[in-house]
């Protein structure tokens, strides 16, 4: 089974083509009607799945994972409970799972890729939902300690008031493109001669 | 000689020009009934020509040792890696000379591989197979509905997603378009798309129809909890060009529990809906969608959430808790959150007040990237309607249809009578 081109992602920290290197290899390999199961990279393929924010395909091969595997093999367990997390939209179970297991050496940089990633959408939540959350939830959300996730809110232009303990949202103004490509008016034309006959 | 050793040489010699091979196909259709009674004895051919360049004769050997059949594990084994191996090397050109002998071989492969309980080892041939069988990418073919039944039973639901974001034009048998619908919407249902999921069942549950089938009703019964999780309501009356078969008899079919869940639903009471679900499961679970109508269920909340929306500006998260019955103002927040993350609703949450602030759609929809999205459409919509005027087109000069048309004119229309018949004397 040549897992290179997989290894090879996980070198130039193309995290998020992992998810349709290792579908695609699995399929490959199990057409060639090799017993793939037990030497299969179960634990980085589901990671792959969360890092491309598709849960659904990690819960389907996560069904598809033999019963010997999943008792044998702790890390893949330990990576199916950020799944679990995930799924229930518990987002400071989320980060307890990340942090409750020893990683192994081949996974430790994918897992923290993955926790910066996670981090940073949360937060990104929160400053679309939130106008103003307590120092505590932040914490919990963002898997910080409270003084950690004050001082990561406050250097993003949120501010606190100590009495309360409670943190005002800064939105973020949203920039977007709006000029306009000159060829859009041949493309305009195109439309009016289309209805026109 | 031995004629299966003369039609090896044959097949060995006849391969190169297409001339020889349309003279090979002759001498293989006339040779068919031979190979088929000599099943057992064509194993060793296999390793005499070569799939990619042999491809027909290879298929007909393939197709004649394939029809006996292979009921253990032992046969099976030895069976798919000669197909796998078929399927990856045989020349398109070559196959589809004989596309019912590939059919047959390629679904040979889905019956060996399920015999095996190994689905995923079929996938990634039928996925291959089906390329090259297909004229374009417009073109459904019989292998299709089989992909997804692979993809499903593979739970690589992924996979299956990648063809059926297709746009199918041509189908070769309806019972294809019927499967291919359905399988392709429990796909979708799987990974979470349900408004892709209900186009597909949709055009299951309106496809022509002269028999009532099983998977039609099947299909319908999927719709209808689609319907709910997607839209929160669910429209007995099918639309006009649906078949009166299916408008006659598929709501009886499914009166208890599906269009009854759907009475339930309308009346908006989350309690009332998860007894009736309870009261029913054994139903639904014999069907295989009790994980469907326990979804319905839990995306009531979020339409009861979305319907407060259109009331209100600003709302209590203990009002919200209360009028949605969840139990307490952190569940509805947890609730609203996971919406406003999903971009199911647009609103921001006021801890310090406890007060949730419902806003409008930020989408102002003078983006570029806004204009991009709607151009494709635009696209898209002309690109069939011009495919529309075309089949139109084709239609009217079809002899068969104006034959029709013609002599049912002469029955109904009256304005050919030149001289009214009441006022003869």
């Amino acid at each position: 089974m040549d897992l290179s081109a997989v290894t090879a992602a996980l070198e130039s920290k193309s995290y998020e083509k992992i998810a349709d290197i290792c579908d695609n290899l699995m399929l490959q390999v199990a057409a060639d009607g090799a017993a793939f199961h037990n030497d299969w990279p179960y634990a980085i393929h589901l990671l792959s799945h969360f890092y491309v924010h598709d849960i659904n395909s990690a819960r389907f091969l996560w069904k598809t994972i033999p019963s010997s595997i999943k008792e044998s093999n702790p890390e893949v367990n330990a990576v199916w409970k950020i799944g679990q997390q995930l799924w229930l939209r518990n987002y400071g179970g989320v980060h307890e799972a990340i942090r409750g297991f020893e990683w192994s050496q081949g996974l430790q940089d994918f897992v923290a890729a993955f926790s910066e990633l996670y981090t940073k959408e949360v937060f990104q939540l929160l400053v679309s939902a939130y106008s103003t959350i307590t120092v505590e939830d932040v914490a919990l959300f963002l898997g910080m300690s409270e003084e950690d996730a004050s001082s990561y809110v406050l250097q993003q232009g949120w501010t606190v008031d100590y009495a309360s303990r409670m943190l005002t949202v800064k939105k973020q103004p949203v920039v977007t493109e709006q000029k306009l490509d000159p060829r859009k008016l041949q493309q305009l034309t195109e439309y009016v001669f289309h209805l026109e006959h | 000689m031995d004629p299966l050793e003369a039609l090896v040489a044959q097949i060995q010699g006849l391969s190169s020009s297409s001339a020889d091979i349309a003279r090979l196909h002759t001498i293989l259709k006339q040779s068919d009934d031979s190979l088929r009674s000599n099943s057992s004895r064509l194993s060793p051919i296999f390793s005499l020509i070569d799939p990619s360049i042999h491809s027909l004769g290879f298929l007909y050997v393939l197709d004649a040792f394939t029809s006996t059949s292979v009921s253990n594990q032992q046969q099976a084994e030895e069976l798919v890696p000669i197909i796998t191996r078929f399927i990856s090397g045989c020349s398109v050109e070559q196959i589809r000379l004989a596309p019912e002998k590939f059919i047959y071989v390629c679904k040979r492969l889905k019956d060996q591989v399920m015999l095996l309980e190994a689905p995923i080892r079929g996938v990634a041939p039928m996925f291959t197979a089906l390329r090259k069988l297909q004229v374009s990418t417009e073109h459904l073919t019989p292998l299709h509905a089989d992909f997804l039944l692979l993809c499903l039973l593979a739970k690589s639901y992924k996979t299956g997603l990648s063809i059926l974001d297709d746009d199918v034009f041509e189908v070769d048998h309806p019972r294809d378009l019927y499967l291919y619908c359905y399988y392709g919407g429990m796909i979708c249902i799987g990974q979470k798309r349900f408004q892709k999921a209900l186009d597909l069942l949709h055009n299951v549950v309106t496809a022509p129809m002269t028999m009532m089938n099983a998977i039609v009703i099947e299909a319908y019964k999927k719709y209808v909890l689609v319907s709910l999780i997607r839209h929160g309501l669910f429209s007995t009356s099918l639309p006009k060009y649906c078949s009166p078969l299916a408008q006659r008899n598929l709501k009886p079919f499914c009166q208890n529990p599906y269009i009854e869940m759907a009475h339930t639903y309308s009346t908006g009471k989350v309690a009332d809906l998860e007894a009736f679900v309870n009261a029913n499961a054994d139903k639904f679970e014999s069907d295989n969608n009790l994980g469907l109508a326990k979804q319905v269920v839990s995306s009531m909340y979020k339409r009861n959430i979305q319907r407060l929306t259109q009331t209100y500006l600003t709302l209590s998260l203990e009002d919200i808790a209360n009028t949605v019955h969840l139990n307490s103002a952190k569940e509805a927040e947890m609730h609203v959150l996971q919406m406003i993350q999903d971009g199911e609703i647009y609103a921001t949450i006021n801890q310090k007040d406890g007060m949730v602030r419902f806003l409008e759609d930020p989408e102002q929809y003078k983006t570029c990237e806004m204009i991009e999205h709607i151009d494709s459409s635009i696209h898209r919509i002309m690109a069939l309607s011009k495919k529309l005027t075309a089949t139109d087109e084709q239609i009217a000069c079809d002899h068969l249809y104006l034959s029709k048309v013609g002599r049912e004119r002469q029955r109904y229309d009256f304005d050919d009578y030149d001289v009214p018949q009441k006022f003869n004397i």
